[in-house]
């Protein structure tokens, strides 16, 4: 392997890189001008003191195999990955034409596309997840290659990162770790995050990992300790760390006053340990360069800069009405079952068998799909409910398969994977239980931010399934349903089926479709009698369609998962004892949701009572509720009512669960109360 | 004996009032000081008994104006010198680096064919690891003028009488 120092390494890459490491310096410098003058960049990392790290990242990064995570303070790095200073300008002034976001992003988070440069949250970090999300992708279709993933010091803190490098070690994936170390946290100390000097350090028993250390002050040790990285990475399919001790010259951000913190010594001592006039002495003392080379290249880049400057200042601006582009993609439009409904007869499967059935039925229409979470896949083991049993068998272990508890990881590594190629389809099962899911809402807000966030250049295509609700006795650890707050977050569509042919066709659309679809499904009627249909081998139900099943004239149940069957049965009694009628509307789609079907049923009816086996309070039916009274008012003859949960957790003894969980005598109570009223 | 180059930062203001008391108790006239900023090969060259003064910086690297040197160092002929090297370190705040710079420039300085002299024991001192330690024995002296510093001018005086100078 080549090795670079002052002394060999040829003329022109020395130019090179002064003409980089001086370009990236001088926008460096530059961006706080332009938040003085209300133009823009209004959050700005400095990287002064990590300009050698972040050139040989740059520069060993191979543009066209390799993929590249940078941070926030990772603007060298996207300069010398191939990012041209209009590009990086754009993306701090925020203009409509930033490659990264189109200005929807913050400043300072750079991304290119086409050139796999990827584009990753503020959230810091969250993007080792994503890496080795790829770097598994990579080695699926036996591409080459090799992830790069850059990260502060004080990031290690952070357990998904954690979670990623013991991922990228078991699976053994080529994802290099470049962990940018400053000695700071913003204003913390490194030794007030983690006991080991060089963070690194603790990643040291981790099989398959090699770490290498360097100087990331200086151009030659970072060069010669990332290429070696990439070298071990690329050929062996390991993962690697490359632990950089950098220094940082300037506050952490706009925000920060480092001066309230640091000492006039010690930033004296940081600025002496400049990495850019560093490599300039170096050039002029070994005569590499003339003083006058190197003047020239200054020269240079003040005009490259200013150039770019005004190109960047021209640019339009992003528009208010572009606000919702890009919140979800179209969906899969099924074409034979238009509006979700068949009237197929014949013999009635379970829920879990129509999921299981559908996952197989779409596994073999299209090999690009993926599967994996926790307990999924081990010989006759399919998941503790068996939804995914013989799945592995028929499928391999390349595209289904278990994944460690960790929940961030199994959906973090899912977004990663998808942006390989968008023909990738991934499903996932978030964790055993809804109620285990929470340490993934990091990367559920992640996950539900991409499209819209790289103003559509990507979207992640993964269903994420969770086996969800109460009514088996599992307390408040297995009886959570989730979907009330989930649905706070844009970019993420919501179907909760309550049968087994709709399970069927949503979770076919879901597949079928590009975005992100979380797919809850009631696990208390996986095997019950009422949930099982007819499912036809193709059925398919369009997302935002909600199915009537019981037309009524009387009064409109508008319900999904669970107490759908708790809402027919209420139904039935009522229109046994006086024969009065309820129309009962399975949703199937939270988001998005059809307002068609219930709006036709509330003018019908006048009365509308909505179920969920949320808690009422805080729960998704308080949408459904506004939503009628604000745009139906004059169509009413009653005022909505709600049946849910208490606002308690789920208790475990039967007497807590029922007393807790909505049921018929509930909804019986309140049905009455609207009839009559 | 021949003259001594006495090569360190004269900005560093602790090394180099260690530097200046090592002066003193070899004999000012014994000794010509030598920037490190502006060495070259050639001012190694000159002398065959070199002292030479380094500070860890950070966490456990050489003063970039040592770091710059080491290229021009790899090529230099130092066979027979003798070089002594002291060096600063905090063993409180850097227990697991302390005085590396000692250890890193005592590597490069006998690859180059150098040979060392001035080894001191560790006793005394309480750290973590120390690249300036070989066996079981510093790599030259080693001042922590932070946590010892009233140790300072014995561990001077006590230093320079074992130094195998031509």
């Amino acid at each position: 392997m080549k090795k670079y120092d002052i002394k060999t390494t040829d003329k022109e890459t020395l130019k090179k890189w002064y003409h980089l490491m001086s370009l990236g310096r001088a926008i460096d410098d530059k961006a706080p001008s332009y938040l003085l003058q209300s133009l823009g960049w209004s959050f700005h990392a400095p990287y002064a003191g990590h300009d050698a790290i972040q050139l040989a990242v740059g520069q060993t990064f191979k543009q066209g195999e390799d993929h590249l995570f940078p941070y926030y303070r990772d603007l060298l790095t996207a300069l010398s990955a191939g990012m041209t200073a209009e590009e990086i300008i754009l993306n701090g002034i925020s203009k409509a034409t930033d490659p990264t976001s189109g200005g929807r992003h913050m400043s300072n988070h750079f991304a290119k596309k086409e050139l796999n440069i990827h584009n990753v949250s503020s959230a810091t970090a969250t993007q080792a997840l994503h890496a080795a999300g790829l770097a598994r992708g990579l080695v699926s279709y036996k591409k080459p290659g090799v992830v790069f993933c850059s990260f502060g010091e004080a990031s290690t803190s952070e357990g998904y990162v954690y979670e990623a490098i013991n991922g990228a070690s078991t699976e053994r994936l080529p994802v290099i770790f470049i962990i940018q170390d400053n000695g700071y946290g913003i204003s913390v100390p490194k030794h007030e995050q983690t006991a080991n000097r060089r963070v690194a350090d603790n990643f040291i028993g981790f099989k398959n990992l090699k770490i290498f250390y360097c100087n990331g002050k200086d151009v030659f040790d970072s060069m010669n300790a990332v290429a070696a990285a990439r070298e071990y990475s690329a050929t062996t399919g390991n993962p690697s760390i490359v632990q950089a001790n950098c220094v940082r010259i300037g506050s952490h951000s706009n925000s920060d006053k480092q001066t309230l913190y640091r000492d006039e010594n010690e930033l004296a001592y940081v600025k002496a340990a400049d990495p850019l006039d560093k490599f300039r002495r170096m050039l002029i003392r070994y005569k590499r360069l003339t003083e006058e080379e190197v003047k020239q290249i200054e020269e240079e880049v003040k005009i490259e800069l200013k150039a770019a400057n005004r190109k960047a200042l021209a640019a339009p601006d992003p528009t208010p009405e572009s606000i919702f582009d890009f919140v979800l993609p179209d969906a899969y439009q099924p074409q034979k079952y238009v509006d979700g409904i068949h009237h197929l007869t014949g013999e009635k499967i379970t829920l879990v068998t129509a999921i299981n059935q559908t996952l197989k039925a779409e596994f073999r229409h299209n090999p690009d799909t993926f599967l994996w979470g926790q307990d999924v896949a081990n010989k006759e083991k399919g998941g503790v409910f068996n939804v995914t049993k013989g799945l592995q068998q028929e499928f391999g272990s390349l595209r289904v398969f278990n994944a460690p508890i960790a929940e961030d990881y199994i959906v973090g590594t899912a977004n990663g994977m998808s942006r390989l190629d968008p023909k990738i389809r991934i499903v996932i099962e978030g964790a055993e239980f809804a109620d285990y899911f929470w340490p993934a809402v990091e990367q559920y807000v992640e996950t539900t931010h991409e499209y819209w966030r790289n103003n559509g250049q990507f979207v992640p295509n993964i269903t994420l399934r969770l086996a969800s609700g109460g009514y088996i006795g599992g307390g408040l650890y297995h009886s959570q349903t989730i979907e009330g707050a989930l649905a706070t977050l844009p970019g993420a569509r919501i179907v909760y089926p309550s049968f087994a042919d709709d399970a069927a066709g949503l979770l076919r659309t879901s597949m079928r479709s590009e975005g992100f679809t979380l797919f809850l499904e009631p696990k208390a009627q996986y095997n019950s009698e009422p949930a099982s249909t007819v499912v036809p081998e193709d059925f398919e139900v369009p997302f935002g369609k909600a199915r009537i099943r019981r037309p009524g004239t009387d009064l409109s149940i508008i319900t999904y998962g669970n107490t759908t069957h708790l809402s027919l049965s209420v139904a039935e009694q009522i229109f046994r004892e006086t024969g009065e009628s309820i129309e009962v509307i399975d949703l199937r789609s939270l988001i998005p949701l059809d307002k068609e079907t219930l709006f036709e049923s509330v003018k019908k009816t006048g009365k509308v009572l909505v179920v969920h086996e949320d808690k009422v309070f805080g729960g998704f039916g308080g949408e459904i509720a506004a939503i009628i009274a604000s745009e139906l008012f004059q169509y009413l003859d009653a005022p909505v009512k709600r049946v849910g949960s208490t606002f308690t957790p789920v208790g475990f003894h039967k007497n807590l669960e029922q007393a807790i969980l909505p049921n018929e005598n509930r909804i019986y109570d309140a049905a009455k109360d609207l009839l009559n009223y | 004996m021949e003259k001594i180059g006495i090569f360190y930062s004269i900005d560093a203001v602790k090394t180099a009032t260690v530097a200046q008391e090592i002066i003193e108790a070899l004999g000012k006239d014994n000794v010509e000081i030598v920037s490190v900023e502006q060495a070259w090969k050639e001012d190694f060259e000159k002398y065959n008994n070199i002292i030479i003064g380094v500070s860890t910086w950070f966490d456990g690297e050489l003063p970039t104006y040592w770091d710059e040197l080491i290229p021009e160092l790899s090529d230099a002929n130092l066979k027979n010198k003798r070089i002594a090297i002291f060096g600063l370190g905090d063993q409180l705040n850097y227990p697991e680096n302390f005085a590396d710079g000692v250890g890193i420039l005592a590597e490069k300085l006998t690859g180059s064919g150098a040979k060392l002299t001035g080894f001191t024991s560790p006793e005394g001192y309480k750290f973590e690891y120390s690249k300036a330690l070989k066996g079981n024995q510093f790599q030259g002296l080693i001042i922590d003028v932070e946590n010892q510093n009233n140790q300072t001018k014995k561990r001077i005086k006590d230093w320079v009488k074992t130094l195998e100078f031509k």
